[in-house]
């Protein structure tokens, strides 16, 4: 039962999200950049504005709205390139071992030790502002971390000896580490992914303070956020909406990961919570 | 273990290579540049005479190939270079910063493992309960809060409404006032902390060799002591590693905020004004320390799960 | 014809702080915590290396210059010389030094003075503070490299020198920067940037790079009776949200204030008597880059500043924070004409003018800015819905500050949005809408007007300050009508502070910047002060 609540609402908080984000243009009630009255700036919630205005008299419901496709976009895209790549290359390291495993080691060691703010600051730096560049400062900088736990799981699986099994009973290596170790792993993959959603969000919020984040006026979350950061005590609302919009989509897709983590692992299934 | 240690210091080499050459080369190509930011207060116009003795003085109008075999040469011989801002040696810059920055990282770490493992381990061996819920949406706040505004919320629950702690600065042995830096600085590790920990539990539990044991009538308290504890404690120290590595990097707006000396607002600044060499210097610090606790928690792999061999 | 202007002038310093203080005698002792809000850090503690704000409101407790800005008066005052004689062709200053000790005990003589200028102009060193000392004669030479030595300092005795000048302005305009100090010409250079020496008020004990430095008085001070206070802590606190924390926490004694804390503080009881305001010399503008095709229509660069509601972007997102701008100068100018009108907020107006222009179906332009809150991004998005009701379309750059100095300088831009400066000295600020002034210098947008030109070499020609002002006005005027950038604001700086310091003074260069010397703290202050 638990699963498939896990499940069930992690997925339902995405869906919405996602439709949101899909159907922008139909349901917000202003239009995110243009309709700005400074006259009607820093309005509570309620009335008019559903979740009020902004410091530039813009609906922040229309702006969450809108800003759930670059904040999606960017959190969602940018952790998928940051899984992949890592996964890929930390259960390969843990696997073969020898130069293979040193070369990966290093290349995280220096993926990881630079700092990715600075890392994904000198990228936007150099490409100039916008989503694409986003998603190439974001999703390339943060694999080192799954990278670092696939190899670690990896090398512990083949500790355990099934991996040598495998090999004895004819395996090719590729289809070992898709069969055995992937599934194997997966939770805390997916647990590092699912919580990098919010933290790939909350750096391109860092990047816009910087001034370098998404080309501004256009909304998302991290920049409303970073124009609100003077607002805390005159007009809370301003952030605190972004805020609990980020909240609710990483929250959706852990409960989402998780669940899924527990579809697919082969032992939960059969195990009673 | 010694050829170990000597094995890891030599990978260390080509590791800090790589990272001088990226610092290098990207900011040899990001707009901007040390003679601009004097420049962007927009209240004092600095003559070009002064313009042009400051490119040739640093270097700058050298091409990139000889600026890094110069740096190259000198960091060879210990010499991190000049800082262009302060016009001190780079190590006399971040000498001062160090013990700020490594006292904020490891009371960040304590926080977090404190809380977060204890957290992460309860949640996993009641999966789906009430209490796991809640960690998970504890977690998952701690995760998606932006560090300033959960910063500057706990000074004014703290320091101002409260009055029990210093809202900002640093005092050398003081203890009250790296509570709150530490505390909002912890809070992200330790969201992950919990997350990482229960997942890890869940996957051991869920093992053969301790389903083999539950099913020889093995007791629970028994079963978590003998496997769970030591398997989930590699998977635990690898992420406390990674973490507290990264937390020196990753203090940059937390120590902002808390106006800290640490080595990230240094960074930040120092990126801030394209002081190259500060900021190589910064990052090569980072990387050290980062790769120095990470030989450690290599070692301690091996001391707490033997069968895991090192090098 | 000689003048004397030394001993007034010293003086006046005096009652300009008596003015200030209401009357108040002030008391000795006790601590003063003050904060340096322009970043978490400094350049360095060399004042002479660094062109930064942020670095002056460190230095100016330990240094002293030739000559001081007195903020009630408005113009340069002697600080380290009794009095000084002009020559008759108005070029050569003759000074005499008063009676000062250096913090490491030796004694201020002609020697160091000319010792500091001869450094800053040194182009080895690439001293940023060499911008301050080029009206001198001779610097120019010895920057390129033709000459060892100033020719135009000249030594009389140990206490006596003279500096002659390229032109006529008064050499107090550049001599007063907290950026050309005068140093020990005994005094280690290498100890400059961490056990600074100077003539200052206070002598620093403790530096924690990234945080603070703490000051303790200096006995042997040139002003008889000061500095009042026993100590002086100067914090690096960047971030405004958390120096609200911490001055309503009364861990700081004074608070320099953003939009947002203003128009908190102002209606807040016991916050808002505490408040210091005063009009800065900085010009907020959006500059039009001449070799854009539309700017070079003076229709378009008005109807531009006829479509922007200044007024309202002033209010709601300066919170008042502002004086709207009318031209270049701002309204403390001796030049500025209480008489000239500002851009009325027209957009028919700026329709008309934009089709008379040939820009009726549009025209689209990118604004180059970085995040400031007051002159940046946010004021640029704040133009774009205004500016599209009169068919322009106007897009943001975003970039970090070294970045728009970079920009404008390589030409690489269509527009940009700066705080600039544009006082005190009015003559200085006019320099950057000369045509033969480069874009790397100030003028960023390069304007060219033959006209401007001629009232600007006639202000620079003229000896009498009446004449002079007369002509600068006129010039700014033209700037008005010409409009070569949109005239956004004057900044309000606000500086607010807890109710037991008393002798700040409404420093219109740069509040953050006070004479440290003058401030005293009362009875009322918490036991930590004493």
């Amino acid at each position: 039962m638990q699963l498939r609540f896990n499940l069930t609402l992690g997925a339902a908080l995405v869906i919405a999200v996602l439709l949101g984000a899909l159907t922008a243009g139909w349901i917000a009630p202003f239009d995110p950049v243009m309709d700005a009255d400074l006259m009607s700036s820093e309005l509570p919630p309620g009335g008019e504005y559903l979740l009020g205005t902004d410091g530039q008299g813009r609906d922040i419901w229309s702006r969450i709205l809108y800003g759930a496709r670059v904040s999606l976009a960017v959190g969602v895209i940018s952790q998928i390139i940051n899984s992949c790549i890592g996964t890929a290359l930390g259960i390969s390291a843990g696997y073969f071992g020898g130069w293979w495993d040193d070369l990966v080691n290093g290349l995280t060691n220096v993926m990881l030790a630079i700092p990715s703010l600075v890392f994904a600051l000198a990228i936007m730096a150099v490409l100039g502002p916008g989503l694409a560049s986003l998603l190439i400062a974001l999703g390339l900088t943060n694999w080192s971390w799954t990278c670092r736990i696939a190899r670690s799981s990896t090398l512990s699986l083949k500790s355990q000896g099934f991996v040598q099994a495998a090999k004895t009973a004819g395996f090719s290596d590729l289809n070992i580490m898709r069969t055995q170790i992937l599934p194997n792993i997966l939770g805390p993959v997916l647990v590092i992914g699912t919580l990098g959603i919010g933290t790939a969000i909350l750096a391109e919020a860092a990047l816009s303070f910087l001034g370098i984040g998404i080309k501004p006026p256009q909304p998302s979350w991290g920049n409303m956020l970073s124009d609100a950061r003077e607002l805390i005590r005159a007009a809370p609302w301003a952030a605190i909406f972004p805020g609990l919009a980020i909240f609710v989509t990483v929250l959706g897709f852990n409960l989402l990961g998780d669940g899924l983590r527990d579809r697919l692992d082969p032992h939960m299934r059969t195990r009673k919570a | 273990m010694s050829r170990f240690i000597l094995r890891r210091v030599l990978q260390m080499i080509p590791t800090i290579l790589a990272v001088v050459l990226i610092i290098f080369v990207i900011f040899s190509v990001v707009p901007g540049s040390f003679v601009s930011s004097l420049l962007a207060e927009g209240r004092n116009v600095t003559n070009a005479q002064v313009v042009s003795h400051l490119n040739e003085q640093f270097g700058l109008d050298q091409p990139l190939p000889v600026r890094l075999w110069d740096y190259l040469s000198g960091l060879v011989q210990g010499d991190l270079g000049t800082s262009y801002r302060t016009r001190e040696p780079v190590w006399q810059t971040i000498a001062p910063r160090l013990w700020p920055s490594i006292k904020l990282a490891l009371a960040a770490m304590v926080l977090a493992a404190g809380v977060g493992i204890p957290l992460g381990f309860l949640a996993a061996l009641k999966p789906g309960s009430v209490f796991d819920s809640a960690t998970m949406v504890v977690a998952v706040s701690g995760l998606s809060l932006p560090e300033f505004w959960f910063g500057l919320l706990l000074m004014y629950a703290f320091a101002l409404q409260l009055g029990w702690l210093p809202s900002f600065g640093y005092q050398p042995g003081s203890i009250s006032h790296v509570i709150l830096p530490a505390i909002a600085l912890g809070v992200s590790p330790m969201a992950l902390l919990a997350r990482t920990t229960r997942s890890g539990v869940l996957d051991v539990m869920n093992a053969d060799f301790v389903r083999t044991g539950r099913a020889k009538g093995v007791s629970e308290p028994r079963l978590v002591r003998a496997h769970v504890a030591r398997n989930v404690l590699v998977l635990v120290l690898t992420t406390m590693g990674l973490q507290i590595g990264a937390l020196m990097g990753q203090a940059i707006v937390i120590e902002k905020l808390f106006s800290w000396p640490g080595i990230g607002s240094l960074l930040v600044d120092s990126v801030a004004t394209r002081d190259i060499p500060v900021v190589q210097g910064t990052v090569l610090v980072i990387v050290l320390w980062f790769l120095i606790i990470n030989m450690l928690v290599d070692i301690a792999y091996a001391v707490i799960d033997p069968r895991i061999k090192v090098g | 014809m000689l003048t004397r202007l030394g001993l007034m002038a010293a003086l006046a310093i005096g009652t300009a702080t008596a003015a200030i203080a209401q009357g108040e005698t002030p008391q000795d002792g006790g601590r003063l915590i003050f904060t340096a809000g322009y970043g978490s850090s400094i350049t360095s503690l060399d004042i002479t290396a660094t062109p930064h704000t942020q670095d002056e409101i460190f230095s100016k407790a330990i240094n002293a210059s030739l000559y001081s800005w007195d903020p009630v008066k408005a113009e340069p005052v002697l600080e380290l010389a009794e009095s000084v004689e002009k020559s008759e062709d108005g070029r050569t200053y003759t000074y005499k030094l008063r009676d000062a000790t250096f913090h490491d005990g030796s004694k201020l003589t002609a020697d160091d003075v000319i010792y500091s200028y001869n450094r800053l102009a040194d182009p080895e060193k690439a001293l940023p503070g060499a911008q301050q000392i080029l009206a001198i004669e001779g610097v120019e030479e010895v920057q390129n490299g033709t000459a060892d030595t100033i020719s135009g300092l000249k030594k009389i005795d140990d206490m006596t020198f003279s500096i002659t000048m390229t032109d006529l302005a008064d050499p107090g305009w550049s001599l007063m920067s907290n950026f050309a100090p005068i140093y020990s010409k005994d005094y280690p250079e290498d100890k400059l940037a961490s056990q600074p020496n100077g003539l200052g008020p206070f002598k620093l004990v403790n530096y924690v790079p990234g945080s603070k430095a703490e000051y303790e008085k200096f006995e042997d001070y040139y002003e008889e009776g000061k500095p009042h206070l026993d100590k002086l802590e100067i914090v690096m606190m960047g971030e405004a949200a958390a120096r609200d924390v911490a001055f309503r926490n009364g861990e700081i004694d004074v608070n320099i204030l953003g939009p947002v804390q203003y128009e908190a503080y102002g209606q807040e009881a016991g916050l808002q008597d505490h408040l210091l305001e005063v009009a800065e010399v900085y010009t907020r503008n959006i500059g039009f880059n001449s070799k854009v095709e539309a700017f070079q229509d003076k229709r378009v660069r008005q109807a531009i500043n006829h479509a922007i509601n200044s007024e309202v972007i002033i209010s709601k997102l300066l919170k008042d924070k502002a004086y709207p701008a009318v031209s270049w100068l701002p309204t403390s100018s001796p030049a500025f004409d209480k008489e000239a009108q500002p851009y009325a907020y027209d957009p028919e107006k700026a329709k008309e003018l934009l089709n008379e222009a040939g820009y009726g179906d549009g025209l689209s332009f990118s604004v180059t800015a970085t995040p400031n809150e007051s002159w940046g991004v946010p004021i640029v998005e704040a133009i774009i819905p205004m500016l599209a009701k009169v068919g322009i379309t106007a897009t943001v750059d975003p970039v970090e500050p070294p970045v728009l100095s970079d920009k404008i300088f390589a030409d690489n831009f269509d527009a940009f949005i700066w705080s600039n400066v544009s006082g005190p000295n009015a003559l200085e600020a006019m320099k950057c809408f000369y045509s033969k002034t480069p874009q790397t210098a100030c003028n960023y947008v390069k304007f060219s007007n033959p006209e401007f030109d001629k009232l600007y070499e006639a202000a620079g020609q003229e000896a009498d300050p009446n004449k002079r002002n007369e002509l600068l006005k006129q010039a700014n005027n033209l700037l008005l009508e010409e409009a070569p950038v949109w005239f956004f604001n004057y900044n309000k700086a606000v500086m607010a502070y807890q109710p037991w310091v008393h002798g700040l003074q409404p420093n219109a260069q740069e509040l953050a910047i006070q004479d440290y010397a003058d401030l005293w703290i009362d009875d009322s202050a918490p036991e930590s002060r004493k």
